[in-house]
């Protein structure tokens, strides 16, 4: 299967939509049909641009200043209590739940305000995992989260250099349906097995 | 009355002849050309456009034949919408479609409606239900983004697309403002105040109240009336984040930095 992602470590500009250009789009509107449109594009801008850049998290202060939520060329930036609002809508039902806060009090700036950027759900990633296994013919066979993550065998799947925690949370994912086991000791030696 | 009542009579009568002669020749037609058409579809593909040029006729004329003729590009992936011609035949004015199937409202423009009302209500949170003739157009040539991209529609086209929504009082209609033609979907009446705002935010994309007040004279409170009635509406957004006064931006200039 060709990788529809490009790698990580990519350089090539991540193609901000019309909506970056739009200096209004920097101030959240007043009027709240507007905003709610507003923020179903911030929404599917923080997802392509994480999505393109692999990020699997975010934090508020952190990405303050990346050109995600600053363009210096209209010298306008998203305030940090916006980006938390933005972030928290992402994370409710109606922002289709693409975000998760970490910690408790991840919301209110404690924590960083650090959260999950969900581009792919661990439920889509599980799907994704599981459709490699059966594609490889690799059930029954044991393997390291390791190996899963960062091995030779899967360069150029799109789960490789998924960050450890979210690929744990989306085998999860799988173990309670019945189709995984997760054993072993120790963060670096957890093993799965593939039903 | 009764006139009238006899000249439907009659045609209706010489129409049904001349449908059944269509209609078997258009049968003719279609089994010979499917039994070969099949094989290949990209070959398939090039000989409809040819078929539909050949027999123009038929399809302007005959709506079974028509429809059949729909019915077969939508088969095979060929989009209706799709009319790549319209750049060329620009100068002579109207599309490929509107000269091919004459100046009817026809199933066409039903499904062209169908989109356009389809993208305003889609872009109506952003722009207030105020959508320039251009951007819907740019929209509906971008497609779906599954299939049959590429749709080419001309002003002509949009234009008759909203107008055969008429009759349902869906409150689609052309207004102009300056010189923009914009699809309003929100049944609303603009004042004159409102208009003029609007028209005159068009030219740098955004106002501010002593713009207004300078270049229309206007007391600062009736500016910032307007201006305050038309972000209610959601047909201005607003900047804060401008070091001297606040701006009041159009919506249609989000998709105008496109390529900048």
């Amino acid at each position: 299967m060709p990788d529809p992602l490009p790698p990580a470590y990519t350089n090539e500009t991540f193609p901000f939509p019309p909506h970056y250009s739009f200096p209004p789009f920097f101030t959240l509107q007043p009027n709240p049909l507007t905003r709610t449109s507003q923020l179903q594009s911030w929404s599917s801008l923080i997802l392509s641009y994480t999505r393109h850049h692999r990020l699997s998290t975010l934090s508020v202060v952190e990405s303050y200043n990346t050109p995600l939520f600053h363009n210096p060329s209209l010298n306008r930036r998203l305030p940090t209590s916006d980006i938390r609002e933005i972030l928290t809508y992402m994370s409710s039902k109606d922002g289709g739940e693409r975000v998760e806060w970490i910690g408790k009090h991840g919301k209110d700036g404690g924590a960083g305000g650090k959260c999950w950027v969900y581009w792919r759900r661990p439920e889509e990633w599980a799907d994704v995992l599981e459709s490699w296994v059966e594609r490889t013919g690799q059930k029954g066979v044991v393997l390291t989260l390791y190996e899963i993550g960062e091995g030779d065998a899967t360069v150029g799947a799109e789960f490789h250099g998924l960050d450890p925690e979210l690929l744990q949370k989306s085998l999860g994912v799988l173990v309670k349906k019945g189709r995984a086991q997760i054993f072993g000791a120790g963060e670096d030696q957890l093993g799965v097995k593939f039903f | 009355m009764s006139s009238s009542r006899r000249g439907v009579g009659l045609s209706a009568f010489s129409t049904t002849a001349l449908n059944n002669a269509y209609a078997n020749h258009g049968t003719t037609l279609r089994t010979a050309h499917l039994e070969s058409l099949r094989t290949q579809l990209s070959v398939f593909q090039q000989l409809l456009h040819q078929f539909s040029i050949t027999h123009a006729k038929e399809i302007r004329s005959n709506p079974t034949f028509r429809a059949e003729f729909a019915r077969m590009c939508n088969a095979i992936g060929v989009d209706p919408l799709a009319s790549s011609h319209t750049s060329k035949d620009s100068k002579s004015g109207g599309s490929f479609w509107s000269q091919m199937l004459g100046g009817s409202v026809n199933d066409f423009y039903f499904e062209l409606a169908v989109r356009v009302v389809e993208v305003c209500r889609n872009y109506r949170g952003e722009n207030g239900g105020l959508m320039g003739i251009e951007d819907v157009k740019r929209v509906v040539r971008k497609g779906r983004g599954v299939v049959g991209g590429g749709i080419e529609v001309s002003d002509d086209d949009v234009r008759r697309a909203v107008k055969s929504l008429e009759p349902l009082g869906s409150g689609f209609t052309i207004i102009d403002i300056g010189s923009t033609a914009m699809i309003r979907s929100v049944p609303k009446e603009l004042s004159t105040d409102q208009s003029t705002v609007l028209e005159a935010v068009q030219i740098q994309g955004f106002v501010t109240v002593s713009m207004l007040q300078i270049n229309l004279s206007w007391e600062k409170a009736r500016a910032g009336a307007v201006i305050e009635d038309l972000v209610a509406d959601s047909l201005l957004w607003v900047d804060l984040q401008v070091e001297d006064e606040t701006e009041y931006w159009t919506p249609g200039f989000i998709h105008h930095s496109d390529g900048t």
